[in-house]
């Protein structure tokens, strides 16, 4: 399927190579490997059975459920603006531009992508991407072990657990010593005591749990022991928060779903890396940088190549090359599309919804151990089992959130939360988690 | 002439340059609009919350979409012209794939469901898993890894823990050619392992004299793709399987070159015992400008514990996440670039056994017609049947017309072609690495032979500036110097470096 040849064309390029069959090609591979009666496969199905085919596993998946789950992937509304031009040919069928004449396009988007990127963040260097979130933590951890010829990192207790397991396998423990340190009351404790053997001060903003806190005191601490400081942030409430950059980090990284991708099961998504002018040569990834051609056009071009895989070979600080650009474009435009009230209303909105719904929740005999502090996220403290309610409340038409314990969902809400599905969502757990 | 194979129309569009969208803002406009707030609005206090608005652009709608269509046609692409990119398998990615994995359905899914509400997801997995195995001849695998670099390095992790499980850990050291893609040595040493190189022969395979050389107790394990980067079938392949296990190292197959090979001979059956494969690129999923891609790793039963979890199980007609019990944990925060899985499953049904028994066939017989028409203009790196792609060089032009490798790519471009990769392989001089892939026409082929004779001819001739191709395109040769001293890699960086210089 999709070969173009018709038998005459096979006859004229078979008389080109003076062979008889396609069988001819391999004359050269021993036999003993060659594949006798081919796959054993399925035969192929066309496109109208394959609908029906595709129809059958889509209906297996619970997908209509109204979604209160975060945890750094969010059920934010995607504009179809974003959609449909991500899903141009250009940008979907092209690849790394290494031609930069012919690559304008892709170069120009990853421009303002990383632009857009360093103003959100206020930062002044970010790369054209990286895969997801957590893969971006492991890298910026990687830069500040390079930076610093350290080994000890210190690790926040208070990020996706998930993310806590990419580290462990991305950064080599024989070698390095991973402290995560434990949150006092759903924060970062502000006395925590930074010293000269750590290379990185790794925290979430806000904190996996949905806490909030002003980091900037403690960066300053862990920057006067020559930490960096590396921040992952929810850049989708960038709109409402202090930057990290305002709080003095020297990364930020960030899994970047929620500006430009849709849930997509958790990937592809896009992990954001951006830090200041003087780690440039430690960054990871591919970076774009703006020119002139010889007649004086704008034109922009891959830069700082050497830092890369393909030419560095095996003293390149990451192995990445092919990253996640679409879903970048798709970061670019969805943030041009919101514009500063755009991005503002998204968080400020999730946040009043949010905090509707935990004093509803507390109204009606609930416990949020984290209310003071959280603005869009939070844990729930539920009667009966956890993973039971979750499992009930699924019947009932919700993913009420992210399992976090025997006692405790995970509980996002996004601008597109209605009121009307937070009071049913209370309504409905109600009934399921009665003890 | 202008052509791009069998079109005959300029691809992209240029004109004077596109300003940035930040150009393009104006205070007070906007885009987007979002629902009233409906629920009742309070004072909120928090240390976190600042003031100020965010530093976005503020454009219409209409002008937001009209830049970014603009800015795509600046951009080549497989759908607008022949773009023979040696090592990145550029062949058509069926519409069809897109609708599918557009399907809210599957979407919308977020991460961290219940597995009881994601079967559909789980499903895909399983089927796909299935699929890999019987295509790559392997037994188990774990589609976590987002792109092939990381596939790479989780083979590498799985080769770490097994020796250290098997209190092998005096094994640190892995075997490279040095035709190997870059990232091949940079995923060995961030597993920490030393890379030695082998050396190629003459003919453009592994030398086994060499391999015999270097291969000792401490051989960890060998990597390699097969075809190589020279395009050639690695005739020996049973011979180095041998040499490397019989030291105790395992076999690592790095997939960038499966399309050679599908339906007419498996890895697993050459002695590999891992095996990472580019679903976007043997599998036809659109690349997406330099990404996302998927790059899964299949290994052979005795590895199946080591594997990155969870990965997808079929009991009791449910399917449930299971979790390797040696596993070198999570490669990817969630469970890898699954709509990218998806697509490569919709074109795996689509093309079926008939299909994928010929594909690697249909895409050495490309490369081998393209060779033989190109060998008539620049000769080739080996005089060896070719698989999937091939390296052509232009060593001694440079010595006669001191015409480089770059410069025949860049007048490739204004014929209306993507330039095929240049300079890698390392090891051969002045080198072009053409992969047709099987979806292009003879006459496309033909047509890029045509134009690539129309090119050597006119770069030889006197009055030529070689600095001056391409002439035809939205700009001409950027000056890398600039990006890379100044770091203009922001907006607004370029300026301020015209006020201080």
């Amino acid at each position: 399927m999709y070969v173009p040849h018709s038998e005459l064309d096979l006859k004229k390029m078979f008389d080109e190579l003076k062979i008889n069959s396609l069988d001819d090609l391999f004359t050269h591979i021993p036999d003993a490997l060659l594949l006798e009666n081919g796959l054993d496969l399925p035969e192929s199905l066309s496109e109208l059975e394959s609908i029906d085919y595709f129809d059958d596993i889509a209906a297996r998946n619970k997908s209509d459920l109204v979604c209160f789950a975060g945890g750094g992937h969010y059920d934010v509304y995607l504009p179809q603006t974003v959609k449909s031009l991500t899903m141009r040919p250009e940008f979907m069928t092209s690849y790394t531009p290494y031609q930069a004449e012919i690559s304008q396009g892709i170069l120009q988007v990853l421009f303002e992508f990383q632009s857009l990127v360093c103003d959100l963040t206020d930062m002044e260097l970010a790369n054209a991407s990286l895969y997801d979130g957590a893969t971006s933590i492991a890298e910026a951890i990687s830069v500040a072990i390079n930076k610093t010829k350290r080994d000890g990192v210190v690790i926040s207790s208070g990020i996706n657990p998930n993310s806590k397991e990419v580290i462990n396998t991305l950064i080599d423990r024989n070698k390095f010593n991973l402290d995560y340190v434990d949150l006092d009351n759903f924060l970062f404790p502000t006395n925590f005591e930074f010293d000269e053997s750590q290379a990185a001060f790794v925290v979430s903003y806000p904190h996996y749990e949905g806490s909030c806190q002003d980091l900037t005191e403690l960066v300053e601490r862990a920057k006067e022991k020559g930490l960096v400081t590396i921040c992952y942030v929810d850049p989708s409430m960038l709109g409402v928060l202090t930057t990290p950059g305002q709080m003095g980090f020297d990364i930020i990284v960030a899994e970047g779903q929620s500006l430009g991708s849709p849930l997509s099961f958790g990937g592809p998504t896009v992990g954001w890396f951006a830090t200041k002018k003087e780690f440039a040569r430690l960054v990871p990834g591919r970076l774009i940088g703006e020119s002139r051609d010889k007649d004086g056009n704008k034109s922009y071009v891959m830069t700082l190549r050497a830092r890369e895989q393909d030419i560095r070979r095996e003293k390149a600080s990451s192995n990445i090359c092919t990253n996640q650009t679409l879903n970048a474009i798709g970061s670019a435009i969805h943030l041009s599309w919101l514009g500063p009230e755009g991005i503002f209303e998204m968080g400020y909105h999730a946040i009043q919804k949010a905090n509707y719904m935990r004093k509803q929740l507390i109204k009606n005999g609930y416990v949020i151990p984290n209310d003071d502090s959280s603005l869009r996220e939070f844990l729930l403290e539920v009667k009966s089992d956890a993973a039971e309610v979750l499992q009930k409340m699924g019947d009932k038409g919700f993913l009420a959130g992210i399992l976090y314990d025997e006692k405790h969902i995970l509980v996002a809400v996004t601008e597109k939360r209605k009121k009307i599905e937070i009071d049913n969502y209370i309504e409905s757990l109600m009934e399921v988690d009665n003890g | 002439m202008v052509s791009g194979g069998n079109a005959s129309s300029l691809p992209l569009v240029g004109g004077k340059p596109e300003p940035t969208i930040k150009e393009l803002s104006s205070p007070g406009r906007r885009a987007s609009k979002f629902p009233k707030l409906d629920v009742p609005e309070v004072k909120i206090n928090h240390e976190s919350l600042k003031k100020e608005k965010a530093r976005l652009p503020e454009v219409s709608e209409h002008d937001l979409v009209m830049h970014y269509s603009r800015l795509a046609h600046r951009n080549f692409a497989v759908d607008l012209g022949f773009y023979p990119l040696g090592s990145c398998t550029m062949k058509y990615n069926p519409r069809f794939a897109d609708s599918i994995a557009s399907d809210s359905r599957f979407a919308n899914m977020h991460p961290s469901m219940p597995e009881e509400f994601t079967q559909g997801c789980l499903k895909v997995y399983y089927e796909i898993g299935n699929y890999l195995c019987e295509i790559t001849g392997m037994d188990d695998a774990s589609f976590q890894p987002p792109a092939g670099a990381s596939g790479e390095l989780t083979g590498l992790l799985i080769i770490k823990k097994y020796l250290e499980v098997n209190n092998m850990n005096h094994k640190s050291e892995i075997i490279v050619p040095d035709s190997a893609h870059g990232t091949n040595p940079a995923s060995a040493r961030m597993a920490g392992f030393t890379v030695v190189e082998v050396e190629t022969d003459s003919r453009g395979m592994v030398n086994i004299d060499k391999l015999k050389e270097i291969v000792n107790d401490n051989t960890a394990g060998l990597m390699l793709t097969n075809p190589n980067t020279g395009g050639l079938f690695e005739e020996e392949i049973l011979t180095i399987s041998q040499i490397i296990h019989n030291a105790g190292g395992l076999l690592y197959y790095d997939g960038a070159n499966l399309n050679a090979i599908v339906g007419s001979s498996r890895p697993g059956d050459m002695g590999f015992d891992i095996v990472h494969s580019n679903l976007h690129k043997t599998f036809a999923t659109p690349h997406g400008g330099g990404g996302p891609g998927s790059g899964p790793v299949a290994v052979k039963s005795f590895l199946r514990e080591y594997l990155p979890g969870p990965i997808a199980e079929n009991k009791d007609r449910k399917y449930n996440w299971y979790h390797p019990e040696n596993s070198i944990g999570r490669m990817h925060g969630y469970h890898g670039n699954f709509l990218v899985t998806l697509r490569a499953l919709v074109y795996m049904k689509l093309l079926g056994k008939e299909g994928l028994d010929k594909l690697g066939a249909y895409a050495v017989l490309n490369a081998r017609y393209l060779s033989s028409k190109v060998s008539k203009i620049i000769p080739l790196a080996y005089d060896e049947p070719c698989m999937h792609e091939f390296v052509a060089s232009v060593r001694d032009l440079k010595k006669s017309h001191k015409i480089k490798a770059y410069d025949v790519g860049k007048a490739l471009l204004d014929k209306g072609f993507h330039s095929p990769t240049i300079y890698f392989p390392l090891i051969v001089e002045e080198a072009l690495m053409f992969e047709p892939t099987e979806t292009q026409s003879k006459e496309t082929l033909d047509d890029l032979a045509e134009n690539l004779k129309l090119i050597v001819d006119d770069l030889q001739k006197e009055d030529v500036v070689l600095e001056d191709f391409p002439k035809n395109l939205p700009v001409g040769r950027p000056n890398e110097l600039i990006p890379a001293k100044y770091l203009t890699v922001n907006w607004g960086d370029f300026e301020l470096l015209e006020i201080t210089e």
